[in-house]
Parts: structure tokens; sequence; C-alpha cells
């Protein structure tokens, strides 16, 4: 079920928070609006940890993770690496790697199987991804993008993608990720997908910009509708009732 | 808060200090003072300049490899914190150090003592070939320098004594 919220009055989720389906990572705001809405959803489910990278906030951009690991970039202090390590459960794999393009939230978008990434990623960096993430990396462009982690956003279900992305560009990530993706956009027409929203297996949570048109279809394509209980019960009255009296 | 090494001494770089330099190709440099600063705008080897970490330990000058560097190496996987593995390595942090300079000394020393023996070959050399460019007096003396051992008996002594007084 999506939720639309704001970050000090800003609505680029995605920069401010990473959410994975074992953690969730949210930067430390002025106020504590942002993390209340993460932890009422969550609180119970997962650890919501309150960080900063390099003494920013732009968080989301900065680091990648799914359920198997986190990987961070070389200007993560050593303070916030080792207050990661003690916030997260043990079969997260918590690494920072030394590698020039240092926003990895920016140029690698995965989910728990498969990742994409810039294509200017170093080897080392890549065979890291594999092996701390559990995945399987692909060096790919999106609508002629280099940078897949912001132009696209996909979970285990489902994923969605820059509005500008051919059919044939479409099928093809599609077959390549396993997933159905969409092409769409977030917060009134942004095209900076992972920016803008944050999503993992049951919950999303875009800007407030975004319009019930966009939610509705960030909904369906990530199958976060079927959660509702109304759903599940349309599905089981046609067994459920022998006949109407 | 961390202390970085200077690119081109290699000494410690304390919070407050130096320059911090990042090329084109998101490459840091840090500098401990203006002094390496500007030897790297001229664009020198620190590998050939004398007084470097660099120089000292290409040319053996220096102690390079030992386990005691190991425990300072930078960790990009922490491990979780633990109250008594903290104490342990707090406590382990001095000896360790003790241990690092001791063995940095004994490095330096052993490389100096090897300097005493060609010193002493030399000389030796220098007496067995060049010995006539000593006047011939004290080579004589030099030569004629033999331990004899004389066994005296107990009578003759004794008759000295005798003799003496």
């Amino acid at each position: 079920m999506a939720n639309r919220i704001q970050f000090e009055n800003n609505c680029e989720i995605g920069v401010f928070s990473k959410l994975t389906n074992a953690y969730c990572l949210v930067a430390i705001g002025g106020s504590e609006n942002f993390y209340s809405v993460f932890e009422s959803e969550l609180a119970d489910v997962i650890p919501v940890v309150k960080t900063s990278i390099g003494g920013t906030r732009i968080i989301g951009r900065l680091c990648v993770g799914n359920k198997n690991g986190l990987l961070l970039p070389h200007t993560t202090t050593d303070q916030e690496l080792q207050h990661l390590r003690n916030c997260l459960p043990d079969q997260v794999v918590v690494q920072r790697i030394d590698e020039r393009l240092s926003a990895l939230g920016n140029c690698i978008a995965c989910n728990d199987h498969v990742a994409l990434t810039h294509p200017d990623l170093d080897k080392a960096t890549e065979e890291l991804i594999a092996d701390v993430l559990g995945v399987e990396v692909f060096r790919q462009t999106i609508a002629g993008n280099i940078l897949v982690g912001s132009y696209c956003a996909f979970s285990n279900r489902g994923g969605l993608v820059h509005p500008h992305t051919s059919i044939e560009d479409l099928d093809e990530l599609s077959t390549l990720l396993q997933v159905p993706l969409v092409a769409g956009t977030v917060n009134r027409g942004s095209e900076v997908i992972a920016a803008g929203m944050t999503v993992n297996d049951w919950t999303a949570f875009c800007g407030s910009d975004t319009t019930a048109t966009e939610l509705s279809v960030i909904e369906s394509v990530f199958k976060l509708r079927e959660s509702q209980p109304a759903a599940i019960v349309d599905d089981m009255r046609k067994s459920l009732i022998d006949s109407y009296v | 808060m961390r202390l970085e090494k200077c690119w081109f001494c290699s000494s410690t770089v304390y919070p407050g200090h130096g320059i911090q330099f990042v090329r084109n190709d998101a490459k840091v440099f840090r500098f401990c003072r203006s002094k390496c600063h500007k030897n790297f705008k001229m664009k020198r080897n620190p590998r050939k300049v004398k007084w470097t970490k660099a120089y000292r330990c290409l040319h053996g000058k220096d102690m390079t490899q030992d386990s005691t560097f190991e425990f300072e190496r930078k960790r990009n996987r922490p491990e979780r914190y633990d109250r008594n593995v903290t104490e342990q390595t707090l406590k382990a942090i001095p000896l360790i150090t003790k241990i690092r300079h001791e063995r940095q000394k004994k490095h330096i020393t052993n490389r100096q003592k090897q300097g005493k023996t060609k010193e002493r070959e030399r000389d030796a050399k220098e007496l067995e070939q060049d010995i006539q460019m000593l006047p011939k007096k004290d080579v004589m003396l030099s030569t004629q320098k033999t331990k004899v051992v004389v066994k005296v008996s107990q009578q003759q002594t004794e008759e000295n004594l005798m003799e003496e007084t």
C-alpha cells in the first residue's frame, strides 16, 4: 500500500531514505515526522535506522542494498559504518567499497535476485556486488541514461522505469529482471523514479506531489493492492458461496 | 574523524592540519604540511625524495613488512560492537605500538651492525697489505709483540728475594 509523504517539505523520498525487505534507512531530519511515518508502517516488521553517510542526508542515492547486504561508498565514515553494522541484523552484510562512482544509489538498481549497474562500473565492484548482495549483475542503460539507479525502481514483484523507455527496451529489461515493468512517472511527472519514491515487497512511499493516477499505477505494478482485505474477499467469494438464496 | 596518512611523506595528518587535493579522476591526495604539498605540485616522486617514508622503505632503510602493521590496515567490513573486544583492543594498542617501535629500532641497528664488521675487515686487510706504509720502528714493535711463556721454578724466585734483601 503506497503512502504519500514529504521530507522537510521535499517530495524526493528516494533521496532521503532506502527501503529493502530486511531494513529501512532514513535520513536525520530536522523534525521526526519523516521517521515516524516509516516507523508506524514498518517498526514491528523490520528495523528502521536513522543514519547519515559521509555526514550527508542524501543516503538513498549514496548506498544500495537488498535483504542480503548493504553497499556503502568510500566517503562513509568509520563511525557511520559501525553504527549501521550495530543496527542492522546479522544476515545483512555491511560493506564499504572503494569506487570512483561514489553515488551507488544512482549507479546500481537492485532487488533480491538481480541488479542493473552503470556501464562504467569497475570489474572489482561488480564482483563485490555479486558477492555481497547475492545477485546477478547486468550492465544496462535505461532510455539511454547510464544512471540506472535513479531512473528505475524495482522490487521482487514489479518495476517502474523512466517514462521515455521504448517498448523494446521495456521487454528486454523485463526478461532480464524477470519482473513485470511499466514506464511511468512519479511526483507529478518527475522522470527520476528512484529519487521520487522508495519501494519494497509490501509497501511503497512516494512524494506527496504524486497524483492519484501515478499512485494507482505504482500500486498495480508493484502488486501492493493485494494486501488489502477487500481484494482477498472478492476473490474468495465465488468459491465460498455456493448459491444465492 | 580519521587520522590519515600524508600522500608524500606518509606521516599522520591530524585534524586541522594540512591540505586535501581532489583530482579530476576522484583520487584524493592528503598532505600533512605545505612542504609536502609544494613538492607534489613540483611533480616530485616521493620514492626519490630522501626524507620520505616511501624512499626509506624502498631502499630498505626502514622496516617494511611486519605483522604489527596489519593491525592498522583500513577495514571495509566492520564487526558488531562488543564491549569486551573493544576493551581488549584498547589495552592492546599501547603494547602493539611499543613492540612496533622496538622492532623498527632493531631493524636499524641490524642494518648498521653490518657496517662495523665491514670496517673490521677493511682494517685487517690494510694491516696485511699496507703495513710498509707504517714507520719501521712501529712495525718492529707490532711484529715483536708476541707472548712468550717463561716457566719460573720456585727455587729461583726465592734466591732472588734473598739477594734483594
